[in-house]
């Protein structure tokens, strides 16, 4: 169990590197994008145009920053927040187990959502940065979750 | 295992990068070009408003394009130090 969990644990961890590497690259190119954007709309005199951009420009770069700041601290922060498996034996392992693949599959899904804005922002769409913290809150509401249900299940499947 | 998407992924956005660097110098420079003419055009009526207001662009244009250049590498380079491990 013990080499499944750092097996898996070890895909998730390089694919966090990959998305932050890729969200990284995509912030940027959202900037440069909406800077374009304000340029060419400024020698168009459209001023609408301009603040959409200058708005979508400080959006792409508090996406980055939530990325990199806050969800790593949220997914530390639940990760604790996740009680050791209680019992022994198999039970305890599973816990563990889940436990561990919860915390990274969440701290996953949150980055991903983060991407996912950034790169909406990135192609001229609107950046969703709600459909990004939606998906935080989802990400922390079913670590609480979790973090009710492992003991319940120990209780249940019985503990030593 | 993600390492060579991802390089693939930065090539292309490197490309991106540059060819968007290279529209936004021609955009600037076509809007310079287009204030000078206002201003000149301005200045030749005796349009005042019409030549402050092209100079304005001009100055506005060229804060834009050293934003782009000057200030967003920086902010690339800050993420960079920001960019976490895995918590997990």
């Amino acid at each position: 169990m013990n080499e499944a969990s750092s097996l898996l644990l070890t895909f998730l961890r390089e694919a966090w590197m990959a998305l932050a590497g890729a969200l990284l690259a995509f912030v940027l190119l959202a900037g440069i994008a909406q800077v374009l954007r304000v340029s060419a709309a400024g020698v168009l005199g459209a001023n609408l145009w301009v603040w959409e951009s200058v708005s979508a420009l400080l959006s792409v770069m508090l996406i980055g920053l939530f990325a990199f700041l806050g969800i790593p601290q949220i997914g530390s922060a639940l990760q604790s927040s996740l009680p050791n498996a209680p019992g022994c034996g198999p039970i305890s392992e599973l816990g563990t187990f889940a436990s561990a693949l919860i915390g990274g599959l969440a701290a996953l899904r949150m980055l991903k959502a983060a991407f996912l804005s950034a790169l909406s922002a990135s192609i001229g769409g609107s950046s969703s940065f709600a459909h990004a913290l939606i998906e935080c809150a989802e990400a922390i509401f079913g670590m609480l979750l979790a973090s009710l249900a492992i003991p319940l299940a120990a209780w249940f499947l019985g503990t030593c | 295992m993600f390492d060579p998407i991802l390089q693939q992924i930065l090539a292309i956005a490197r490309d991106a990068w540059a060819f968007m660097a290279g529209l936004l110098i021609v955009v600037a420079l076509l809007g310079g070009l287009y204030y000078v003419l206002q201003g000149t055009a301005g200045a030749a009526f005796g349009a005042s408003r019409m030549t402050s207001m092209a100079i304005i662009g001009v100055v506005g244009l060229v804060i834009i394009v050293l934003f782009a250049f000057l200030f967003l590498p920086q902010i690339g380079e800050m993420l960079k130090s920001f960019q976490p491990a895995a918590p997990f």
